[in-house]
């Protein structure tokens, strides 16, 4: 028993011993075994980071100006709800967490690594077109505490014009440090493919864009004689898709992944541009503007309330669509008191296009293989033929279509918005703008490989050359006849049709001048003032006690001199 | 002491005994405790004398009596009894009947010691054996519901298996886990449920608390303030759920050798389903429409919002061959059918090429929906000791297979416990336990629905199952296309057919689980005890969730088919060495102290490790080499949490008890403020101890005086102190990515410290009444905010911090009272106990509100002045004076910020107290439970009911012909408030102005709930039957669990159960994304022992 006891004594020591050797008195656990340190950042890793990040950033802002301005449907009834500030948080983290976090980290790796002059200043001219885009949404907003958490962890916001004088120099450094001897260029490009000729004018572009906001006229004219920048589609500034998903990506268009689904188009179209690209001015023939067919692809031929064709009189047999209560309710109820004559479009669009007004936000019928749905441009669906077919998974291009970011017909409508301003001929770069996106709106064709892309002439749906010239003739014969007014609502609708799929550009336009007023009207009779700035993401105003969430979405950027909007609907714009 | 002084009696007695004449009678018998087993050392005494003796180890006795004289039998934790002795009188076999208010009550405290109930000075809740065995849930979790005050148990919803949320003393801390800790036989036991995905995506996983078998249970004590758990150290901050299983007990064995065995089977039912109106059928603005909505024309043809004149039903439009009353087969028109599928379209035709009709009814398939589960268990236990009580042994055997009330969703499990204990010599002992635990869990998913389908990528059996319209019988309408396919009756296929969820999506959990400890004893003398004891406790858990190709979520990936398959595996390994001294006592007994100092280890280890496949190949082959896509599932998370410890204590004439107690903490996640120490002191005062004079056998007969101070934190989880890179292969196509990740490290994260005082009385009054009161007020400094929002500008979107304070107090009051008492065999019980837990957040730092829980827009918050887990989302807007705004068209308009710039405060979801209230009647062996429990006041954001109320199917919608107006005030221009008299329809007035509302506060509703809770009746078979047969003991009861609620402040016809959290295990409360009915049980158990 006494060796028993020895044992025992032993045994417990032994215990102690294992006890105190055991791993789990180890108490230096601090690295997470989930994701890499910092120090194993790399350069080139960022650089697709943050040029994917930025295509993500402009699509989602560009779509946001869109709905405003009628190049898509706002479905909520009031601009208020439309705009909540939860629904920008996304485009807020892609900015600040994102972008400018991995700018930052990239940028001391570039330094550190030499000679790296060309991603400094692509992110630099990304970040400015980023910062600029942020002013133009939300007005005031953090720039210089951003971005350094440990001296700032409640950033203040900047004044809107110090923030665009900041990118306007940041934008001058950019195309300096594209000059640096040495530099070495990106492991990949995604848009220019390492040509930085393209780059610096793209930087250029972008310095006018944010001229013509600040109406700095002589900067303007200065960089516009220069003649460098992005003038021919060669230059466009663009993101590419791909028909590619699987589990870890989509990276089919965003538009594509909405309509191309074995359920049907989920997306609504703006009643206003398919009406308005359908019926077009005067002079114009039935067949509207030549890039409809590539922007909208119909699987309807009759809307229930509108005309199957609307260049037959409605008396016609069967070119009276019936009214649908379950599938498009509207068609059964009477226009808005409040809307003006009938000339502006409600509920249902002639010739089978099925959309929703402007501001319309009901819920949703079984309509999604009645709707109209994106084309085969910007998103790469379906050209519409008069197939009149239901959409589907993988049909058209795949989604293997772009956002546009910059296009040479854009740099023209602004040069034309510069002239038509300042009294200078506004008419050649407005013919200019219309050719040139014509022209590249119809290139998309082909990419819908189950498209009869015969001419109108064969049989086909494609428009003649002599289609288009009688179009763009029509408009500048109109244009140049037509009083101040016509000339800026004709300005305006052509700035419209040409930032389908981007509507940034747009909602600034809007915002300077007011055009055009053929705009339709909120559908709800008290959708209360226009959109003068976005409130603050909730993300963003919910918890930084320096900066409060704006009162309505009435506050105006500091660019906007126009005449404020008012809760009641009057006021700045004229279509509200 | 007590076999030493009866024995003094013995021989005084024998002395006596030699002076009496009276007519004397040895009376022998056997005395056993109320479950029939023998009961060793009961005192029997003579009335009136010192004669007396005690019961032997088998329960026999012997004594010598008086005609005339009455015998007393007494035994600590029973009745007192008394039997006279008559001339005839010869055996007395007695069955003694426990005292459910035992005074002097031995408990578990922290690290298992036992101590008097009345040493301490703090509150505990004993809930014995047999509150917790034979019932009809499996999920020991959801037995303990109502059992005790200031604990609360929210379930997921009702099926078998689902998630639990355990709240001792409400929630201190919005951060890590509020969830009490779980220690069996004195080991830490993981109680996580780890869901699929989040609970937008996923929220079908279990707790693994279930792997429990609550027949294998002989005691659980609760301790719920920082003083009584001080010792566990951080993890014991949420209170300590201490189980003592009949396995792991064998040293407190009455008997040589207990044999049990109980079986049992119950009905699973769905609780109850909403009252559905069978006046209108699908539709919107009273005109008909394969919708989700159940606004459509009335099943009735002519008159006001009939049929007769809707052309799709009235035989006069639509397609050829229409008659009235009937419509269009949805598969004949659907639009879907038409793009994809022609062909099966055309099998909805007739020979003349009219489409086939469908009539225009109510149909009733929601309520065909639901089966009836059985719950069967087997449970039983073996245990014994030697002789000389030197080795002991238990064994359990436990199965439960428990079928839940929805298709597909089953749980099985089957525990093995093996246990032992040897004394080697005088002064070393070994103890050791074992438990496997197979535990298989099936469920079809369910995920958080807002009203239309799932709301997350996955799909969910709820999601669109409750709306269906009422004219819509899904038994009749075929679910599956040719290829596999979901089909259903809406026009583009949006919802996914309920019973194709059934068949083609799978979600389950199979874990295997082992847990044990070995501890070695050693004793120095009669004071000094060493004691070391390892233990662990592990589990793999085998996760899978699939869905055949062709589902209808809308999510692309889902809709392709998908496999993913991860395992779990998580384990804790403790180790616990501690030197201690009991029973010194000084100046003649009258200072007693104990002592006891100790160290501990624990790691916890985390490892989840997976495949994501998509694409599936071949329809309803599930191999990942069956599918095109593959990803990757993978968490990896290890912590160390090392403590030292102490306690003293001390008594004075065992009526003033003093304890102080101490650990020290130390984590290895964090590099600097890594370690705390906690403080920890009580004092127990027993007055009538000390005043003899207060005490009276029909007035206050014990009370004790309590007050507590205790300190507890917690650390932050997970590696919050370091900030990295999200890497990632196919940044973009092929392009590997590394960004910032949206997290950024706090080296500076400090533990979060609770203080807490409590204060508590324990009385029994007039033999019958017990009493027990407590008071406590606790205080949170530091909050730790693990993933705090911070401004996105800052270039991260979340970090850890420190912020702030919650001041937080409660009450629990717990009274029994023995209404009848041994009157004539009956017995009469009322227990009641009664919670109330406050809080009120005071400090958040800078911050206006931080949102921790459920959405940025709509979830929980802490923001000051507001309790802890208030809900704040959008609001109706409102005028500077409060009234509500109606717009132009009749509508509500909503606003997020309220007059302060602040998301608004819509509801405390925290109760205003919870009360249950338990009725026992007992007569012989019969006996008769009821309890009720009342939840009064708190808020939930419900789904369920803004659904249903908004698309117009309950009785609550069925008079909808005329016109609504909605109070409130409308705005003009210039700011001028008018009443608003703007007449709406039926779908603006619930389905505009209710969920589908921008305004979260039209889906606030009272959760307040009348609960009859459970009801039991058991016979116990007189040990006289039992005589002759090998059992001690046989018991027969029936029960039945939630067979009635009353929501009573939702609308009736939707009958709400409240008791649901779409938010899982986290600390998101409040909130219903529907998530599912709860279950009512009822059936039957044996309990036999031998």
């Amino acid at each position: 028993m006494k060796n028993l006891n020895k044992i025992s004594v032993l045994l417990i020591l032994l215990l102690g011993l294992t006890f105190t050797s055991c791993e789990t008195t180890d108490l230096d656990l601090i690295n997470d075994p989930n994701q890499i340190t910092v120090e194993n950042g790399d350069l080139e890793r960022y650089m697709v980071a943050i040029q994917v990040d930025f295509a993500r950033f402009a699509s989602t802002m560009g779509s946001n100006g869109a709905r405003l301005v009628r190049i898509e449907q706002m479905s909520a009834g009031s601009y208020v709800n439309a705009f909540e500030p939860i629904f920008t948080n996304y485009e807020w983290r892609l900015a600040y967490v994102n972008m400018f976090s991995d700018m930052k980290n990239a940028a001391n790796l570039a330094i550190e690594k030499g000679s790296r002059g060309n991603h400094i200043a692509v992110m630099k001219i990304l970040k400015a077109y980023t910062l600029i885009t942020l002013v133009d949404y939300f007005g005031d907003v953090p720039r210089s505490e951003a971005n350094d958490l440990s001296n700032f962890p409640a950033p203040s916001v900047d004044p809107g014009a110090d923030v665009y004088a900041f990118a306007i120099a940041t934008l001058t450094e950019a195309r300096q440090e594209l000059d640096l001897l040495g530099n070495l260029n990106l492991g990949t490009d995604y848009y220019y493919n390492n040509n930085f000729d393209q780059w610096k004018k793209l930087a250029n572009t972008l310095l006018m864009q944010a001229y013509v906001n600040t109406n700095n006229t002589a900067a303007f004219n200065a960089l516009a004689n220069g003649n460098n920048f992005i003038s021919e589609t060669a230059d466009d500034f663009v993101w590419e898709y791909t028909a590619l998903i699987n589990d870890e990506i989509d990276a089919r268009a965003p538009g594509y992944q909405y309509d191309y689904t074995s359920g049907g188009a989920t997306s609504y179209k703006s009643d206003y541009l398919m009406n308005a690209m359908l019926k077009d001015d005067a002079g114009i023939g039935s067949d509207g503007d030549p890039r409809r067919r590539y922007y909208f692809f119909r699987q309807n031929d009759c809307t229930p309330g509108a005309l199957k064709d609307y260049t037959v009189a409605p008396e016609v047999e069967g070119n009276q669509c019936a009214v649908d209560p379950e599938r498009l309710f509207c068609s059964t109820s009477p226009r808005p008191a409040h809307y003006p004559g009938s000339e502006m479009v409600y509920c249902s669009v002639d010739n089978g296009y099925w959309g929703r007004d402007h501001g319309f936000g009901g819920g949703i019928p079984p309509d999604t293989f009645k709707r109209t749905a994106y084309g085969v441009y910007p998103y790469a669906g379906n050209f519409d033929d008069n197939r009149f077919s239901s959409v589907g998974l993988g049909q058209g291009g795949g989604g293997a279509g772009i956002t546009p970011i910059y296009l040479a017909s854009w740099s023209h409508l602004m040069r034309a918005e510069m002239a038509l301003a300042n009294g200078g001929e506004a008419g050649t770069h407005l013919r200019k703008a219309m050719e040139i996106s014509i022209a590249k709106v119809m290139s998309f064709g082909s990419k819908d490989g189950d498209a009869n892309l015969a001419t109108t002439d064969d049989g086909g749906f494609v428009p003649t050359t002599t289609t288009v010239n009688n179009y763009i003739n029509t408009k500048m014969s109109n244009f140049g006849s037509g009083n101040a007014e016509y000339k800026w609502n004709t300005l305006g609708e052509q700035h419209l049709v040409a930032h389908y799929g981007n509507g940034s550009n747009s909602y600034n336009y809007y915002r300077r001048t007011g055009y055009p007023h053929t705009l339709q009207w909120t559908v709800e009779p008290a959708p209360g003032g226009f959109v003068r700035s976005l409130f603050y993401p909730a993300d963003e105003a919910n918890v930084n006690p320096n900066i409060l969430q704006k009162p309505n979405v009435g506050v105006q950027v500091f660019w906007d001199n126009n005449p404020p909007s008012s809760a009641a609907g009057t006021g700045f714009p004229y279509a509200n | 002491m007590r076999t030493k002084f009866s024995g003094i009696l013995t021989l005084l007695l024998a002395f006596v005994v030699q002076l009496t004449f009276a007519q004397e009678k040895t009376i022998s018998g056997t005395v056993s405790d109320n479950s029939g087993l023998p009961l060793p050392g009961v005192n029997i005494i003579v009335k009136g004398t010192n004669n007396g003796t005690q019961s032997d180890f088998d329960g026999n006795y012997t004594v010598n009596v008086d005609v005339g004289q009455t015998i007393v039998f007494s035994y600590v934790g029973f009745y007192t009894d008394e039997r006279a002795v008559t001339a005839a009188t010869s055996n007395i076999n007695l069955q003694m009947s426990e005292d459910a208010a035992v005074l002097e009550e031995v408990v578990v405290t922290a690290l298992g010691i036992k101590k008097e109930k009345k040493a301490l000075g703090y509150a505990v809740s004993s809930i014995k054996e047999e509150a917790i065995k034979d019932s009809p849930e499996t999920d020991l979790t959801r037995v303990l519901q109502g059992k005790t005050a200031g604990i609360e148990i929210t379930t997921a919803n009702g099926m078998s298996g689902s998630a639990n949320k355990v709240i001792i003393r409400g929630m201190n801390s919005f951060s890590g886990n509020n969830n009490a800790l779980y220690v069996v036989d004195g080991v830490p036991y993981s109680s996580d449920a780890n869901a699929a995905g989040n609970f937008i995506d996923g929220n079908s996983g279990s707790s693994r608390s279930f792997d429990i078998d609550p027949n294998n249970i002989e005691n659980i004590d609760i301790l719920k303030g920082l003083a009584a758990t001080t010792l566990y150290g951080t993890a014991g901050r949420n209170g300590v759920i201490l189980i003592t299983t009949k396995a792991g007990s064998t040293s407190n064995m009455k008997a040589k050798q207990e044999v049990e065995v109980s079986t049992s089977y119950f009905f699973n039912e769905v609780a109850s389903l909403p009252d559905y109106q069978d006046k209108y059928g699908g539709g919107f603005d009273q005109a008909f429409g394969w919708f989700y909505s159940n606004w459509g024309p009335g099943f009735y043809e002519d008159g006001l919002g009939g049929y007769g004149s809707d052309q799709a039903l009235n035989g006069q439009g639509g397609l050829p061959g229409a008659t009235s009353g009937t419509v269009a087969h949805p598969y004949a028109t659907s639009a879907f059918l038409a793009a994809n599928y022609p062909d099966y379209q055309a099998t909805w035709y007739q020979e003349n090429g009219d489409a086939k009709r469908y009539d225009w009814k109510p149909r009733n398939s929601v309520e065909q929906f639901f089966r009836t589960g059985g719950v069967a268990s087997i449970s039983t236990n073996f245990r014994g000791r030697s002789e000389d009580g030197k080795y002991n042994y238990g064994m359990s055997f436990g199965h439960v297979n428990d079928e839940g009330f929805t298709p597909g969703n089953q749980i099985t499990r089957t525990n093995l416990t093996i246990s032992g204990g040897a004394k080697l010599t005088n002064k070393l002992s070994v103890r050791g336990s074992m438990t496997y635990t197979k535990t298989d869990f099936k469920t079809p998913p369910v995920a958080a629905s807002y009203g239309s389908s799932a709301g997350g990528s996955g799909s969910s059996i709820f999601g669109d199952l409750f709306y269906t319209p009422r004219s819509i019988d899904f038994y009749e309408l075929p679910f599956e296309l040719p290829d596999g396919s979901s089909i259903y009756y809406r026009d583009d296929n949006a919802i996914q057919h309920p019973l194709w969820t059934v068949q083609n999506s799978k979600f389950s959990q199979k874990v295997n689980r082992v847990n044990g400890f070995a501890s070695i004893d050693y004793n120095f003398n009669d004071n000094i005890n060493l004691r070391y004891q390892g233990s662990v406790d592990t589990y793999s858990e085998n996760n899978v969730n699939s869905q055949n190709r062709g589902g209808r979520t809308g999510n692309i990936i889902t809709d392709s088919g998908i496999y993913n398959t991860w395992n779990n595996t998580n384990l804790i390994t403790d180790h616990n060495l501690v030197l201690s001294g009991n029973n010194y006592s000084f100046f003649n007994d009258h200072l007693g102290f104990n002592f006891m100092a100790g160290a501990t280890s624990r790691g916890t280890k985390y490892d989840r490790i997976g495949v994501n496949s998509s694409d599936q190949q071949v329809f309803d082959f599930f191999a990942h080499e069956g599918f095109v896509n593959h990803g990757y599932i993978e968490y990896h998370e290890e912590r160390n949490i090392v403590g030292v410890y102490g306690q003293l204590g001390f008594d004075f004439n065992n009526w003033i008890f003093l304890n102080f107690s101490g650990r020290q903490d130390w984590v290895s996640n964090t590099e600097k403020n890594n370690t705390l120490f906690y403080p920890s002191t009580s004092v127990s005062i027993i007055p009538t101890s000390v005043f003899s004079g207060i005490k009276s056998e029909n007035g206050l007969n014990y009370l004790k005086l309590r007050a507590g101070y205790g300190t507890s934190a917690n650390f932050a989880t997970g590696y919050p102190t370091v900030t990295g890179l999200s890497l990632n292969t196919q940044g973009w196509i092929d392009n590997t990515s590394n960004t910032t990740n949206s997290f950024v490290g706090n080296p500076n994260i400090k533990p979060e410290l609770f203080t807490e005082f409590e204060y508590g009385i324990e009385a029994k009054l007039f033999s019958r009444l017990n009493i027990d009161l407590t008071y406590y007020t606790r205080i949170t400094n530091d909050l730790i905010i693990q993933t705090a929002p911070i401004p996105l500008s800052t270039g991260a979107a979340f970090t850890s911090t420190n912020i702030g304070e919650i001041e937080s107090w409660g009450i629990e009051a717990i009274a029994d009272l023995d209404i009848l008492k041994r009157s004539e065999g009956f017995n009469w019980n009322i227990a009641v106990n009664f919670t109330t837990s406050e809080s009120k957040v005071t400090d958040i730092g800078d911050n206006d509100l931080i949102m921790y829980a459920g959405f940025t827009n709509l979830g929980n918050g802490a923001r000051v002045g507001y309790p802890l887990g208030s809900i704040f989302g959008s609001r109706i807007k409102r005028t500077s004076t409060g009234e509500l705004i109606v717009d132009g068209a009749g509508n509500y308009e909503s606003e997020d910020p309220d007059e302060d710039q602040i998301l608004s405060f819509l509801g405390d979801p925290n109760p205003d107290f919870v009360m249950n209230y338990t009725n026992t009647f007992e007569y012989k062996g019969w006996s008769l439970t009821m309890a009720v429990n009342h939840t009064s006041g708190g808020v939930i954001y419900s789904t369920t009911i803004g659904t249903l109320m908004g698309r117009g199917l309950t009785t609550d919608t069925e008079d909808r012909l005329s016109t609504y107006i909605l109070p409130g005030v409308n705005v003009d221009a210039n700011g001028v408030t008018t009443v608003n008299n703007t007449q709406i329809n039926n779908s603006n007035f619930y389905f505009d102005n209710g969920f589908a509302s921008p305004a979260s506060e039209l889906m606030i509703y009272d959760a307040s709930v009348i609960r009859l809770r459970e009801v039991s009746f058991g016979y116990s078979l007189p040990t006289k039957m039992l005589d002759k047969t090998p059992f001690g003991k046989v018991v027969f009861k029936a029960s039945a669990y939630n067979m009635w609620y009353n929501a009573y402040n939702t609308p009736d016809g939707i009958n709400f159960d409240p008791n649901t959290t779409a938010l899982g295990d986290g600390n998101g409360q409040g909130f219903d994304y529907l998530t599912g009915p709860s279950s009512k049980r009822y059936g039957m158990s044996v309990n036999l022992s031998f």
